[in-house]
């Protein structure tokens, strides 16, 4: 059985595939796919820069999808800005 | 913030943050993990995740000084975060491991299945999905349904 910790980590493929099996490959976020899953999941990053600008930040490879590395550079930008607003509580 | 109007993405981050604090205010530094505090964690809330090296301590300090990047011998929120992607990113292979081919997409059982998920308590039957490394009775995520899952 897994912990608490481990479940957790397992919600981020979770949300990675909710959305990346919108559309082609179940390994991309495309475009629209990823718009939605900022929107959806973390609506307070759009306040300072759209889902356009966010998508080249993270298409590392530039290859126009967002694979599953790439998501999980926004897991880790999206778990690094919660913790600096705890503190900032 | 409450958990109901959070995003699974926000309540699954918080989780983290918080299982992170409640090692790191234990010894030294509130908001770092010293050599214990990383070892008592690893033990405690990653058995299956880290299953071998979580008997080892030799192997968990590897890990913390791999995660050590400015070399003081504590982890940082912003260093220990990058074992939170390490991980998921492992997990999400070993769901990829024996997986039939051509079924559309499928995981398998991953590091294990079931448990406590904080995130995922409202609405959803916890109780009834044994052996699945996340069932979806609550809206979120993608359906296994028809694809021969096997548990």
């Amino acid at each position: 059985m897994l912990t608490e910790m481990e479940n957790t980590l397992n919600n981020f493929i979770e949300i990675y595939h909710k959305y990346s099996k919108l559309q082609g490959s179940d390994h991309a976020l495309y475009g629209n796919d990823f718009k939605k899953l900022l929107e959806d999941e973390c609506p307070h990053f759009l306040q300072n820069k759209n889902a356009a600008t966010w998508f080249k930040e993270l298409d590392i490879n530039r290859d126009n999808a967002i694979n599953f590395q790439e998501y999980l550079t926004l897991v880790i930008k999206v778990g690094l800005h919660a913790h600096d607003e705890i503190h900032k509580e | 913030k409450d958990k109901m109007s959070q995003t699974l993405m926000e309540c699954s981050v918080e989780t983290i943050i918080n299982i992170f604090h409640q090692y790191s205010t234990r010894l030294g530094h509130p908001d770092r993990l010293n050599q214990r505090e990383f070892s008592q964690m690893v033990k405690k809330e990653l058995p299956n995740f880290l299953k071998k090296e979580r008997r080892n301590e030799a192997a968990i300090r590897d890990i913390l000084e791999d995660l050590d990047t400015s070399g003081d011998k504590d982890l940082s929120f912003e260093e220990f975060i990058t074992l939170v992607g390490r991980l998921t990113e492992a997990s999400h292979e070993e769901m990829h491991k024996n997986t039939p081919k051509g079924h559309g997409h499928t995981h398998g059982p991953g590091f294990g299945g079931s448990g406590p998920n904080p995130c995922k308590t409202q609405g959803g039957n916890q109780g009834g999905n044994h052996g699945h490394s996340h069932d979806h009775g609550h809206g979120h995520g993608h359906s296994h349904d028809g694809h021969g899952h096997s548990h």
